[in-house]
């Protein structure tokens, strides 16, 4: 499964929302249940599918959507298994 | 073994571009196919997701609970949980609900979610308030906090290590410990004077990081040394109305260094690791379940390759695998751990596709053996199915099926049991017998409310009541059988002694139970001391057995009358006509207090129809009825006071005077 349609997935089970689909541009202004609480679910959960480890500050940093996704291109060991 | 896994791998792609593709049909059958028994906790999802999508959500809400059971991680169980929440309606209807104030010191949201998820898992439909953060002691000792004014049930204390106020060393140990333990046993004193509410403390978890290295554990003055005297002593000085979940084990198990995560702290305020919600969740959900009465009471026990290598009746005495051998003393260690078990209160039961004698020869015979025919309640091994003869060893015991729990080598038995006992619970045992024991180990509906005297009787009593069932037949007449079971009873007002014993059957009591008022441990202590309140325990013994203390009332004088608000008996001693003994008391009681009526209720439960009647049968007359709760009323006064000729019955105050 491609990275994104992987991502995809962690945010639709993060934000409980099977509707919910993902462009390179989507922040956390444009997801409802994306507050600070959401934040850390995702981050954590990010960590956990696509094995990569967010160094302190990079938790907060990913500006939208498309960042977060090359960081994964570069770092993540393999597709996210659910 | 690496093909295999691969195509496994690739299976599980082609389902999830199924699913991509909308086929959601397809799907769900391939992942079905590669679930096997317990699917791992990421295809329970999928199932979970494929299921809803389908329009099934009694499906969809059994996989979701299922991500519980497959040892899901945090990302898993989050998704489960969404979907649980969104199809709870069609789920089947939990055994219990609760109100449930989480009150913590640090951000506790996510342990919300992974608590109602697990509680629901085990019967229990919570309803939550959450504590603002941080705010735990305000809600605890302000009498108009929003916790307070939730009036839970339960209250969970979820606390970590930053909140012990102790210095990184201490010149006068003794004293600062005792000063912090004194900080917490006075909020749950505070607290308990408003609320009848039970508190599930977490204890602390430790963290690893010693600055006097392995000397800490040498120096008394040492945090580390004073934080593990604290968890000690907390636990040890726990009254019953507080249960503790000692989270120093749990992150022991599961390494202290994944359970603390500082990012998160620093981040977010998380001071245990989401990866370690889910294991905490479902403990603190197994001690609530205890709490609640839902824990479970019996083993049941296959015998062959789950007890010993082999088969008794193909190689024979001489041929089983028990003892001696690696594998030998897998199967010994594993008897061990369930004898501990019933050492401390679990019942144990064998079910066993054998003949009876070849099955018993083991246990008398073969000198490996651990557990001995002594330490079985009830033996079943004949040619009937499994489901069948888990019934047996229900009705023989006289509990129901979902006081049961079954371990079985044999994946088929486990589904046959699964799908026509689906009360009873099923460990699912490794196909390697050195894991049995961790096995059993993570099993935790055995969690024990509460640890008593009667307890470590138990076994001894469903022993004795198997005989006394088999005596019945021979007597001549119902009659006779009572008198031959020489029965007495003890009658005392409540103790402190007793309190627990009876907080644990007012907890857990469902058949024979009038009203189902839960009262708390605290409520209880409170009747005692009531001038207006008649309350009293009893105690049966008969020449079987001393059953212990299996009966509770608690009557409150209004005017004219005693009103019985809580009227309740073990199902281990129904038919001894020991109702009567306790009508007898009230009379008694009624008299002594110049009242002409005892009045009761029955307040209808899905579990208490058994004594619907009871009231009628002993003679009452109906007052009024509204949607189902009946009143009703014995003139003492007019009809003379019951007494019980079979049961002969000795008074805690007879005896003082």
């Amino acid at each position: 499964m491609p990275l994104h349609d992987d991502l995809e997935q962690v945010f639709r089970d993060v934000f409980a929302d099977d509707a919910l689909a993902l462009t390179d541009e989507t922040t956390a202004q444009d997801i409802a249940q994306w507050d600070s609480l959401g934040h850390v679910n995702l981050m954590f959960t990010i960590e956990e599918r696509f094995g990569v480890r967010f160094r302190g500050n990079e938790l907060a940093e990913f500006a939208n959507v498309g960042e977060l996704e090359r960081f994964l291109e570069e770092h993540a060991n393999g597709s996210g298994r659910a | 073994m690496a093909l295999a896994a691969r195509s496994t791998e690739e299976s599980l792609t082609e389902a999830d571009e199924l699913l991509r593709a909308g086929r959601v049909d397809e799907a769900a059958a391939a992942y079905g196919a590669l679930g096997g028994e317990l699917p791992s906790a990421a295809i329970c999802l999928r199932l979970a997701r494929c299921h809803e999508q389908l329009g099934e959500p009694r499906d969809a809400h059994r996989y979701a609970l299922a991500v519980v059971d497959a040892d899901g991680d945090f990302a898993s169980w989050q998704a489960a949980a969404a979907i649980a929440r969104r199809t709870a309606e069609s789920g089947d209807p939990p055994r219990r609900t609760a109100r449930l104030a989480l009150l913590g010191s640090y951000t506790t949201n996510q342990l919300a979610t992974m608590l109602w998820l697990a509680a629901l898992r085990v019967g229990v439909s919570l309803e939550l308030y959450e504590s603002p953060y941080g705010q735990y002691r305000q809600e605890l000792l302000d009498p108009s906090s929003p916790a307070q004014a939730f009036d839970p049930e339960l209250v969970v204390l979820a606390v970590h290590a930053g909140e012990l106020a102790l210095p990184p060393y201490s010149d006068d140990p003794e004293a600062d410990v005792a000063a912090e333990v004194e900080r917490w046993t006075s909020l749950w004193r505070t607290f308990g004077a408003r609320s009848g509410a039970t508190i599930v403390q977490h204890g602390f978890a430790l963290p690893p990081d010693a600055p006097f290295g392995h000397l800490g554990a040498t120096l008394p003055g040492s945090r580390q040394a004073m934080g593990q005297a604290v968890n000690s002593r907390l636990a040890a000085s726990s009254p019953p109305s507080v249960a503790f979940v000692d989270c120093d084990r749990l992150a022991a198990l599961v390494g202290k260094r994944r359970w603390f995560d500082a990012r998160y702290w620093h981040f977010a305020k998380q001071a245990v690791a989401l990866d370690a919600l889910p294991i905490l969740a479902r403990h603190t959900a197994a001690v609530i379940a205890a709490r609640l009465g839902l824990s479970r009471k019996c083993l049941v026990l296959d015998l062959d390759n789950t007890l010993w290598g082999g088969i008794v009746g193909e190689d024979g005495l001489d041929g089983i695998r028990l003892g001696e051998t690696p594998e030998g003393e897998a199967f010994q260690a594993f008897q061990e751990s369930i004898l501990a078990l019933e050492r401390r209160g679990i019942v144990l039961a064998v079910c066993s596709k054998n003949n009876d004698a070849d099955a018993r020869e083991v246990f008398e015979r073969h000198p490996a053996m651990r557990i001995g025919l002594d330490d079985v309640a009830v033996f079943v091994a004949d040619w009937r199915s499994k489901p069948e003869q888990l019934r047996t060893v229900a009705e023989t015991l006289d509990i129901g099926l979902e006081a049961l729990v079954f371990v079985d080598d044999n994946p088929a038995e486990r589904e046959a049991v699964r799908r026509l006992l689906p009360e009873v619970d099923v460990i699912l045992l490794p196909p390697e017998p050195s894991e049995y024991v961790g096995t059993l180990a993570d099993y935790l509906l055995f969690e024990p409310p509460s640890f008593t005297a009667d307890d470590e009787r138990r076994t001894e009593q469903y022993r004795g009541r198997r005989e006394a069932v088999a005596a019945a037949p021979s007597a001549d007449s119902i009659e006779d059988f009572y008198r031959s079971l020489e029965m007495q009873a003890r009658v005392s007002p409540f103790t402190d002694s007793d309190l627990p014993r009876i907080a644990q059957l007012v907890g857990k009591t469902n058949q024979f139970n009038l009203t189902t008022r839960r009262h708390s441990a605290a409520a209880l202590e409170a009747f005692a001391r009531d001038p207006e309140c008649v309350h009293l325990s009893f105690r049966l013994s008969d020449r079987f057995t001393d059953h212990g203390l299996i009966a509770v009332v608690a009557a409150f004088e209004g005017d004219d009358v005693l009103d019985v608000d809580t009227w309740l008996m073990s199902c281990r001693v129904i038919g001894r006509t020991l109702e009567e003994t306790v009508l007898q008391e009230l009379c008694g009681a009624a008299l002594a207090r110049a009242c002409s009526a005892v009045e009761g209720t029955y307040v209808p439960s899905p579990k208490n129809e058994l004594v619907r009647d009871l009231f009628p049968r002993l003679g009452f007359q109906p007052l009024d009825e509204s949607e189902g709760t009946t009143r009703w009323r014995y003139d003492v006064a007019k009809n003379g006071a019951v007494v019980n000729d079979f049961i002969a019955t000795t008074r805690a105050d007879d005896a003082a005077a």
